[in-house]
């Protein structure tokens, strides 16, 4: 049985905080939940975004997510790989 | 004032062609920031290494496309290009527009941004160049309220839609391009606004097979207008361009001469499938095996038209050079009819089977060109529920396997052993 939107959005969550890399790709996330289509966990990794839980990171040619806490702005000192 | 010494630059401003360097020198009186992209440049010139870093976190609020980030790794020396953020603009279809809107388009770059343009980048977007970070919720929330205007894709998303201008000016139009393009961006939206993939995906329109957006080297799924019956001939016409009364190629040639229009030289013998032929007089055409491609009709356009029956060829898979080397579209469905009347349901149904595929088993920054590279043709056309048909073989007769499906085999892989046995012993 699929996870619930909600299941999916806190399975989601827990991948982006203790995944070894800061930056996922989307498909990182279909191991969330084999039950659920990748355009089902698309749009609840969309969500969180729009929630202000995680954040896109993009190169210009592909998009990664990641949660704020774990990714330091380019802005600042440093900078992503 | 020139803000750097730039003598390596400079010398790209000597040749007798346009330089990019005079316009940023040009545009750098107005925006004293484009002075540090020269400086920046020059610097790379000699250094032979990029000062640019790569992505990063920007975007306005609800979406994850449109603005590509762009950072200096020397923002103290080179502050003007701290921040020199890429902002793309979803183009309308056909790119048709009002100078006013154009001009609006401009001075409010100029209010947000470096000022400087790229009209249009490759992707069929125009691309604004460089601004700062603070500066694009303002720029976005004008550029939505003021101007009506909207970002176009970047990233994991499905790219800004491009066609040809199609039926609103071009007498060989196959259906539709704009109402195409048009119906798919507003049915796309959250595509073309967040990422929605493993990697970019891309769809154009292209009229007919002259494919003018180059959708077949350029996008992911490539419609392109086609005929399923017969050329159009009219006998009157092809004996006026016999005669020379009627310039060939609508006179595109016209500035030297060429002699006289020889329709044998320049028609008959260049039809690559040798399907053509004169015959009491009159131009004969073996349809069947004529492969589209154009030649004869971009040279006699008053004398041949495409087919009544029209609609597009769908191919897949097309890209540039990334990992592999740049691959064009391979024909997945040589004849599709795509109209506004059914709101392209045909079109969009192919559309979301190759989604639905490609987001699964395609990998991360793999296109759906290589995806179907990697898993062969025949299991593409089986993943989308196709019948193999002779257009989607390349070269007959250089492979001799054939696989059958055990359904397709009487008797199926069943035998009987000891029967088989009993004739041939072990
Ligand atoms: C250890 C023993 C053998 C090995 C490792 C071996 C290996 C091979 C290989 C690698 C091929 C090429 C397959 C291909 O092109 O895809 C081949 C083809 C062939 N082999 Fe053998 N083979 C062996 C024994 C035999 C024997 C005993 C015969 C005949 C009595 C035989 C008859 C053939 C034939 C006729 C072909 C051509 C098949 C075709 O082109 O369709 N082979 N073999
Ligand atoms: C009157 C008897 C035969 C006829 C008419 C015949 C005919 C043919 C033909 C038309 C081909 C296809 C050639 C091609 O693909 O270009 C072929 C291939 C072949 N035949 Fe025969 N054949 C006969 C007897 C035999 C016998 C007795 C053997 C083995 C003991 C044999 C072994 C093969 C093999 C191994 C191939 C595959 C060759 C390759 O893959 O290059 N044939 N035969
Ligand atoms: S692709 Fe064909 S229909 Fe479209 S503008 Fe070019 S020639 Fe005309
Ligand atoms: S369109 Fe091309 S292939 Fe077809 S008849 Fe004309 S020249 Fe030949």
């Amino acid at each position: 049985m699929a996870l619930t939107n909600d299941e999916l959005k806190a399975a989601i969550l827990k991948k982006a905080e203790t995944a070894p890399k800061p930056q996922l790709y989307i498909k990182d996330f279909y191991a969330c939940d084999p039950d659920s289509k990748p355009r089902v966990i698309k749009n609840a990794a969309n969500d969180l975004v729009k929630e202000g839980k995680m954040m896109f990171w993009s190169s210009g040619s592909t998009t990664m997510y990641a949660m704020k806490n774990r990714i330091k702005d380019e802005e600042g000192e440093g900078g992503v790989n | 004032m020139a803000k750097h010494e730039t003598p390596l630059l400079d010398e790209l401003e000597k040749g007798p062609w346009p330089s990019f360097v005079t316009d940023i020198k040009r545009q750098a009186e107005k925006s004293p920031q484009c002075w540090d992209i020269l400086g920046q440049l020059e610097l790379s010139f000699k250094e032979r290494i990029t000062h640019w870093k790569h992505g990063g976190i920007v975007g306005v609020f609800g979406y994850g496309g449109g603005i590509v980030g762009r950072y200096s790794d020397l923002p103290k020396r080179f502050p003007g290009v701290e921040h020199f953020h890429t902002v793309r603009l979803a183009q309308p279809a056909s790119k048709y527009y009002s100078t006013k809107h154009l001009r609006d388009i401009c001075d409010l770059w100029e209010k947000y941004g470096s000022g400087m343009t790229n009209m249009h980048g490759s992707t069929g977007d125009i691309v604004m160049l460089g601004c700062r970070t603070e500066a694009l919720e303002p720029f976005f929330y004008d550029l939505t309220h003021n101007l009506q205007q909207d970002l176009g894709g970047s990233g994991s998303n499905l790219r800004t839609p491009a066609n040809c201008l199609g039926q609103s000016r071009c007498e060989w139009s196959c259906y539709d391009t704009e109402e195409a393009c048009h119906h798919l961006t507003m049915h796309y939206q959250d595509e073309i606004h967040r990422p929605a993939f493993p990697y970019k995906f891309k769809f154009k329109f292209s009229g007919c097979p002259n494919d003018c957006v180059a959708a077949i080297a350029r996008s992911d799924v490539a419609v392109i207008g086609t005929w399923r019956d017969n050329i159009r001939i009219d006998q009157a016409a092809v004996k006026e361009y016999i005669a020379g009364n009627i310039p060939a190629n609508g006179g595109a040639h016209s500035g030297r001469d060429w002699g006289k229009f020889d329709i044998q030289k320049e028609v008959l013998a260049l039809c690559p499938t040798e399907c053509m032929w004169m015959e009491g007089g009159e131009l004969k055409i073996d349809d069947a095996e004529c492969t589209r491609c154009m030649h004869c009709l971009n040279v006699m356009p008053r004398a041949l038209r495409p087919g009544v029956e029209q609609g597009a060829s769908i191919c897949v898979g097309a890209k540039a050079p990334i990992l592999d080397g740049a691959q064009f579209a391979t024909l997945i469905v040589p004849f599709m009819k795509v109209s506004a009347d059914n709101e392209f349901e045909e079109l969009i149904e192919f559309i979301e089977k190759i989604w639905d595929w490609w987001m699964e088993d395609g990998k991360n920054r793999e296109r759906v060109g290589e995806t179907m590279q990697r898993v062969g043709l025949p299991t593409f056309i089986k993943v989308m529920g196709l019948e193999p048909i002779p257009q989607h073989v390349k070269e007959p007769r250089s492979n001799p396997y054939v696989f059958w499906q055990e359904e397709e085999v009487e008797g199926g892989w069943e035998r009987d052993v000891e029967e088989f046995r009993a004739r041939h012993a072990a």
